[in-house]
C-alpha cells in the first residue's frame, strides 16, 4: 500500500487536502471540498480505506478538518463512515475525530446526522 | 435613431435593476473558471460577515452546480465539455440578503424539481434534516435521489424556497429560484 497525499487547491475546483498514512493509520481530510466530479476524486480514497480495513487491518484514526463541503461530498463522507463502522463492527480499532469551528451550527447538525446515520462514535474538537 | 434610443433605455433599465442593492450579478456560462472567480468574489464581498459569507458560499456552490448541469442552454467549451448558461444575482437589503438564480429548463423534466421544492417548503428544520438523510442514503441512480442540493440550500438559508416557472414554449421554461438569508 502507498500513502495518499494531495495538497488542497482552489484553482478551478476546490479540492481538500488529503493525507492518508498506511504505516501509522492516520488519515486526514482537511480544507474545503466543492468539486464538480466528486466521485472521481473520492473513489480512490474510498478504495484505499477499504483496502486498509480489509488487508492491513491495523488501527485507524480518521480526522476530519473540513470547513466547507458540498452535498455530493457529503455522500462520500457517509461512505467513509460506513466503511469505518463496518471495520469497527468486525473488531477493527477505529477512532473518528472531527474538528469544526465553534460557531458553525450547520456543521454541528451535519456531524449529528452522520452519527445518527452510521451509529459511529465521532469525537468533537473545536478548531482555533 | 429611435431604435438606438430604445436599446439604450432597455440597457439602462437592466442596469438600474441589476445594480440596485446588488453585490454580485452574473449572466453567462457556469464553467469551472467562472465558478472560481464568482466564489472568490463572494468571499471578498462578504468578508465582513463570516457567518453570512459561509451560508451564501454554500448556497452558491449548490445552485451554480445545478445551472452548470441542468440548464438547457449550454456553452460548448470545445473540449468535449458543456456548461449550462444562466443568471445569478446576490443582493443585500437592510435585514437580509437574497440569492437568485435563473436558467432555461426542459418543461417536461422540471416537474420533479418543482415537486421537491414544494415538499421542502412543507417541512420544518428537523423534518428537512430527516429528508436530507433519507435522500442521501438512497443508492445512487434511484429516482428522486438527486438534488439533495435544494434541501441543503433550504437548510442553510433557514427560509423557504421561493421558486417560479415561466413557460417560454411548450418545451422550454425559465426556472427561477430566490432564497432569502436573514442577517
Amino acid at each position: 500500500m502507498k500513502d495518499i497525499i494531495i495538497k488542497g487547491s482552489r484553482d478551478s475546483y476546490i479540492i481538500p487536502s488529503v493525507n492518508f498514512n498506511y504505516r501509522n493509520g492516520i488519515c486526514e481530510l482537511s480544507g474545503e471540498s466543492f468539486l464538480e466530479e466528486t466521485a472521481k476524486f473520492y473513489s480512490p480514497l474510498l478504495e484505499w480505506i477499504r483496502e486498509y480495513t480489509t488487508k492491513v487491518q491495523k488501527p485507524i484514526v480518521f480526522i476530519f478538518k473540513l470547513t466547507y463541503f458540498n452535498t455530493s461530498t457529503s455522500k462520500c463522507i457517509l461512505d467513509f463512515l460506513h466503511i469505518l463502522k463496518k471495520y469497527e463492527d468486525n473488531g477493527g480499532d477505529v477512532v473518528v475525530n472531527w474538528h469544526y469551528y465553534e460557531d458553525d451550527v450547520d456543521m454541528q447538525d451535519d456531524i449529528e446526522d452522520y452519527i445518527i446515520d452510521t451509529g459511529i462514535k465521532i469525537n468533537l474538537f473545536i478548531l482555533d | 435613431m429611435e431604435k438606438n434610443k430604445e436599446k439604450a433605455k432597455v440597457l439602462y433599465d437592466m442596469y438600474s435593476f441589476a445594480s440596485q442593492n446588488t453585490i454580485i450579478s452574473y449572466t453567462g456560462p457556469f464553467d469551472s473558471q467562472v465558478l472560481a472567480v464568482l466564489a472568490a468574489n463572494i468571499e471578498y464581498s462578504l468578508s465582513k460577515n463570516p457567518r453570512i459569507r459561509k451560508k451564501i458560499f454554500k448556497i452558491f456552490i449548490e445552485l451554480a452546480q445545478n445551472i452548470s448541469y441542468y440548464s438547457l442552454e449550454k456553452l460548448d467549451a470545445g473540449d468535449g465539455n458543456e456548461f449550462g448558461i444562466g443568471i445569478l444575482i446576490i443582493r443585500e437589503f437592510d435585514n437580509h440578503f437574497t440569492f437568485a438564480t435563473g436558467n432555461i429548463v426542459d418543461s417536461k423534466k422540471i416537474s420533479p424539481v418543482i415537486h421537491k421544492c414544494e415538499t421542502i417548503n412543507l417541512l420544518d428544520r428537523d423534518s428537512l434534516r430527516q429528508y436530507k438523510r433519507k435522500l442521501r442514503n438512497l443508492p445512487p441512480g434511484i429516482k428522486g435521489g438527486g438534488n439533495i442540493g435544494l434541501v441543503q440550500v433550504a437548510l442553510t438559508a433557514n427560509n423557504p424556497l421561493d421558486y417560479k416557472l415561466i413557460p417560454l414554449s411548450e418545451e422550454q421554461s425559465f426556472y427561477i429560484i430566490n432564497i432569502k438569508i436573514d442577517k
